[in-house]
């Protein structure tokens, strides 16, 4: 029969995956906002991210408060690892403001070319996070151990936009502000894929004690 | 996914290695751990009968010098009974039957040339009930002493002092040393039954449930003293309060029914044990 | 879950005031409260019913005189009056009511009887002469009377009123010489006696044990000589008490009885002389108390029925002393191996339903005992081995205090041993595990921690044996008490203690003075006064027992509430 704490504990756990779920959302609006110059839909965005905001706050009140209760093993682990993830996640809604605003900065100016990449590795981002998410629901580390190399591709196409963009700016300065704020958009998402990477090391150390950060080739397997 | 070493490589006297997921040392473990606090007890498949019931059943397991170890489970888990085979306070007990051996530095201390008294000058025990005699507090802690034949004045009254302050208890007793001791408090007591045991210096101290009858204060000085005391004895603590293990023990073993089902350093067996039912227990999610 | 909720069940508690109070019990406490009452009521009697008799024993009554018919006259104390059926004369089977009264008249060398009664229709005219005259005497009992003369050898000194005064101004140093030659008579014509009943003793173990020849006649002839030295030492003495007699004899009070019988009563044969008519309140507070103190510290005369009983007190106090130093001990150290050291079995276990069954085997046939056992058989043999010569005299082989003491204590052993046994189980375990767990040994344990924790149930048992041992007689009449003691197992001479002599004891005499005395009715108030006494001398040695305990109690309370 599920005790009083055990309740305490999904109570927690929900609050984390509506937390994950609107961050996710969050992300996609912003990209949404990007792609078609929605000024409107960049605005909600940041009004949005507000909420991500109060959940940090209790989730971590939640957790103070449990682990008072001095919880042991799954528990603690647990407890610990969900005010890491929403920290994680509030910072994700962070970025995606961030995006948002840039993207309004950008519908002032004529699009500067196709935007190939940048979809591309929001793509890959939004995948992480959600991984990474729904390895945590569905118990899975094994899924959250998949995507922790992919935070190289994300880091390789961040680089790659950048000199490209550099050489850009050279070739015609003009077009200075606008890749720049693209610049800031780029490293946002790499910021992501960041923090999704964060959250399945997390993931790992909660299901399997394991505590795999910082390990960089050492630790994969 | 590498699961923790074997347990039972933890009972072969020779093996140093600990059972240490790969790759990561438990920071929680004191550096040179056979240097400094080589293994001292060693239990070898120990059996133990009341009349017809198990109370312990083929139990393997070893306890390292100078750090405190702890025996957690639920109430008629054997962790008591194994606790009194230390010292063969089982032997008070009629219609015991025990199998298998309990080294102490390599001693069978079952053994028919064993001299008791002998075994429980070196290995002292601190009760659940704080257990003063009906004396004052100077007669209480130079108890063990006189027995053993030292009544020399300035001899008992340095070991008194000595520990008294031992036991954090010096301050609030040195002005009424010859009062009676029951007319302390109950944690001050269960202090006084500390010193008592540590003035005549044993090696290894055993503690039942120690402040399980005292309040949070007296239990929090009791712990804290449990942690100074481990600088210079080897510590069993026998409890069911599983964030007092946590806070003080260096390794603990879990029993069940009489077996012994975990044994590893404190820090895994709160933070991520291997056995499903140390999880449960643990986690108080047991039956 | 769906129950009724207790506000809609209709209430099951009794109702009415009656049926209400029967359930919570009230009437258990009238029941049990009028319990109590009655058991106080039950000892409070008994102590007041000895205390009024007893009391009254030491007061200096008035002596009333009154006239009889034929100008014969009755002067004494008024004992008491009652209402008796006499019958009528030359009327058959009918009976008048009429009142009579006892008057204790005294002067049984002269009337041979102490009380007498008379029909109050008999006498007349009843007052109180302010000069009349009691006196206590060494022999023959109480005197009333008159004094009319004092003489000095056998000349008249004083007579009438000057009397008296030569009487008090005399009286003590005749006392004192008669003391003198009492003095002479037992304590150093004693030592003379013992002197040469050793020197025969040593007579006859020369020629016991050794050979025949010049060393055994030197041995016997030094014995024969400090024999015939003795024996005029002996004479000597005599003299001089006889001397002392004579002396003291020399003031004499005329006395003369109010049918004016003359008696002559030598001062130095007066207890004490008093004019109880005279006597003020103080004076008689006085007296009253003077003779409590005779009767305390003094020692018996007329066979028991006067004097003092300080012998018996001292016997009793002495021999539970000495059964208290046998008993404890034993019992203790058989209950710690009962319950300790022997393996819990069938064996202790029967053992133990025979020493509780102990308890109740009657006292007398513990006396039997005692006299088979320790008179005949271990007295006997003492006898044989250490005191051969003294045959067939018995010095340990008959009654003595040792002999009583002992069978007391076997009497009360039970008692100590089930108290011990009790107190021993009541130590915590915890002491006994904490001392062990420091290498202690069972026997350390035993006398450090469990002996002085015991203690104060351990005295509690040797109360109760006291309190038992202190008031049962029947036992001691067989082995070792007597009547009349010439002495005190304790005195001064070597060794001091006597464990062989033969002791008075209070509850003996009670039943020797209320049973045994020539005189009942004049013994009946001493029957009281010793009972009484026997009562405070019991309750005196519990209430120091307790006291005792209830200091050691607290000193070693556990502290389980604490």
């Amino acid at each position: 029969m599920p005790t009083h704490f055990d309740q305490e504990l999904d109570d927690l756990k929900n609050k984390l995956l509506t937390m994950g779920s609107h961050a996710e959302s969050l992300m996609q609006k912003a990209m949404k906002a990007l792609l078609e110059r929605d000024d409107e839909l960049a605005r909600d965005v940041k009004e949005d991210d507000e909420i991500l905001d109060q959940l940090e706050i209790e989730i971590d009140d939640l957790g103070v408060q449990l682990l008072a209760k001095a919880p042991l093993a799954f528990d603690l682990r647990l407890i610990t690892v969900a005010m890491k993830i929403s920290g994680d996640l509030e910072r994700v809604g962070d970025e995606a403001t961030t995006i948002a605003r840039r993207s309004i900065e950008l519908s002032q100016e004529p699009p500067l070319k196709e935007y190939v990449d940048i979809p591309r590795m929001a793509e890959l981002g939004r995948h992480m996070l959600k991984e990474a998410l729904d390895s945590f629901l569905h118990r899975a580390p094994e899924r959250a151990r998949a995507i922790i190399p992919r935070d190289k591709e994300v880091d390789a196409m961040n680089k790659q936009l950048h000199r490209e963009l550099a050489s850009f700016m050279i070739e015609k300065p003009s077009t200075v502000t606008r890749c720049l704020n693209l610049m800031t958009i780029s490293k946002s998402l790499e910021r992501i894929a960041d923090h999704a990477t964060n959250i399945a090391e997390d993931v790992v150390f909660l299901y399997e004690g394991r505590d795999i950060r910082h390990q960089g080739l050492a630790g994969q397997e | 996914m590498n699961a923790p070493a074997n347990v039972d490589a933890m009972t072969e006297p020779r093996q140093a290695s600990l059972p240490v997921t790969v790759g990561h040392p438990d920071r929680s473990l004191p550096e040179d751990l056979d240097g400094r606090h080589p293994p001292l007890i060693h239990v070898r498949g120990l059996s133990l009968h009341y009349a017809t019931n198990k109370a312990l059943d083929d139990v393997h397991l070893t306890i390292r010098e100078k750090l405190v170890t702890a025996f957690i489970g639920p109430s008629g888990c054997g962790k008591s009974t194994l606790l009194r085979c230390f010292n063969r306070m089982n032997d008070l007990i009629d219609k015991v039957h025990i199998d298998g051996q309990v080294l102490i530095k390599g001693q069978d201390i079952h053994h028919a040339g064993q001299d008791v008294i002998e075994l429980r000058k070196k290995v002292g025990m601190v009760f659940q009930k704080s257990n003063p005699f009906p004396k004052s507090i100077y007669e209480n802690i130079a108890y063990g002493l006189r027995i053993a034949g030292v009544n020399a004045r300035q001899v008992l009254d340095e070991t008194v002092e000595a520990s008294l302050r031992s036991a954090a208890l010096w301050d609030e007793v040195k002005d009424r040393l010859h009062s009676s001791a029951l007319g302390l408090s109950g944690g001050q007591q269960q202090r006084l039954c500390i010193a008592r045991a540590i003035a005549i210096k044993p090696e290894i101290i055993l503690m039942d449930e120690p402040a399980s009858a005292l309040d949070p204060v007296a239990t929090g000085k009791i712990e804290d003293l449990i942690l100074d005391l481990k600088r210079n004895f080897t510590i069993v603590i026998v409890t069911h309060n599983m964030q007092q293990a946590a806070r003080i023990s260096d390794f603990t073993a879990f029993f069940y029914l009489g077996k012994l089902i975990e044994f590893d350093t404190t820090r895994t067996i709160f933070t991520n044990p291997s056995n499903k039912q140390t999880e449960d227990y643990v986690t108080g999610r047991f039956g | 879950m769906t129950a009724r909720t207790p506000s809609q069940a209709p209430d099951p508690r009794p109702q009415g005031t009656v049926r209400r109070s029967l359930a919570r019990g009230e009437h258990w406490i009238w029941l049990t409260g009028a319990a109590l009452a009655v058991c106080l009521l039950m000892i409070g009697g008994l102590i007041g019913v000895v205390i009024y008799n007893g009391a009254d024993y030491f007061w200096p009554h008035r002596l009333a005189q009154a006239d009889l018919a034929d100008d014969d006259k009755v002067l004494g104390v008024l004992i008491r009056s009652e209402s008796f059926r006499e019958p009528v004369p030359d009327q058959e089977g009918v009976y008048e009511v009429k009142v009579r009264t006892q008057f204790k008249v005294g002067n049984r060398d002269v009337d041979n009887a102490d009380f007498k009664w008379l029909r109050d229709e008999d006498f007349s005219n009843l007052r109180y002469p302010a000069d009349a005259v009691a006196l206590e005497r060494e022999e023959y009992g109480d005197f009333y009377g008159y004094l009319t003369a004092i003489l000095d050898g056998s000349d008249v000194a004083a007579e009438g009123t000057a009397a008296w005064n030569l009487l008090r101004q005399h009286h003590g140093e005749a006392r004192a010489l008669a003391r003198e030659e009492t003095r002479i008579l037992k304590k150093e014509i004693g030592d003379v006696n013992q002197i040469i009943l050793d020197a025969e003793v040593r007579i006859k173990r020369a020629e016991r044990t050794m050979a025949e020849g010049a060393e055994r006649d030197a041995e016997i002839a030094e014995a024969r000589v400090i024999i015939d030295q003795q024996q005029e030492r002996f004479e000597q003495l005599k003299a001089a008490a006889a001397e002392k007699g004579e002396q003291s004899r020399r003031w004499v009070a005329v006395m003369q009885t109010v049918n004016e019988e003359e008696v002559e009563v030598p001062l130095a044969m007066i207890v004490r002389a008093f004019q109880p008519n005279q006597m003020s309140l103080g004076a008689k507070a006085g007296h009253y108390l003077g003779k409590v103190w005779e009767f305390l510290s003094g020692e018996p005369r007329e066979s028991n029925t006067e004097g003092g009983i300080l012998p018996a007190i001292f016997g009793t106090v002495f021999m539970t002393l000495i059964m208290s130093i046998a008993v404890v001990p034993f019992g203790v150290v058989a209950a710690f191996y009962l319950r300790e050291y022997a393996r819990q079995g069938p064996f202790v276990r029967a053992v133990r339903i025979a020493v509780n069954n102990l308890a109740g085997v009657p006292s007398i046939v513990f006396g039997v005992f005692g006299l088979g056992f320790f008179v005949y058989f271990v007295g006997g043999t003492i006898d044989h081995l250490f005191y051969p010569d003294v045959l067939p005299t018995p010095t340990y082989g008959t009654g003595g205090v040792l002999w009583a003491s002992l069978t007391l204590a076997l009497l009360t052993v039970p008692v100590v041993i089930v108290a011990t046994e009790e107190s021993i189980a009541a130590v915590p375990r915890g002491a006994k595990e904490g001392s062990l767990a420091l290498g202690a040994s069972k026997f350390q344990t035993i006398c450090r921690v469990v002996l002085p924790a015991s203690i104060p149930g351990i005295l509690t048992g040797l109360i109760l044996a006291i309190a038992r041992g202190a008031g049962e007689v029947a036992p001691l009449m067989i082995t070792g008490v007597v009547k009349l003691a010439p002495n005190l197992p304790v005195d001064g001479d070597y060794p001091f203690v006597h464990l062989d002599r033969k002791f008075m004891h209070l509850g003996f005499h009670i039943y020797d003075v209320g049973f045994q005395s020539p005189n009942v009715e004049a013994a009946k108030p001493m029957v009281f006064t010793t009972a009484l006494l026997l009562l405070a001398v019991v309750a005196l040695l519990n209430i120091v027992a307790i006291y005792i305990r209830d200091r050691l109690r607290k000193k070693f309370q556990t502290g389980a509430f604490s």
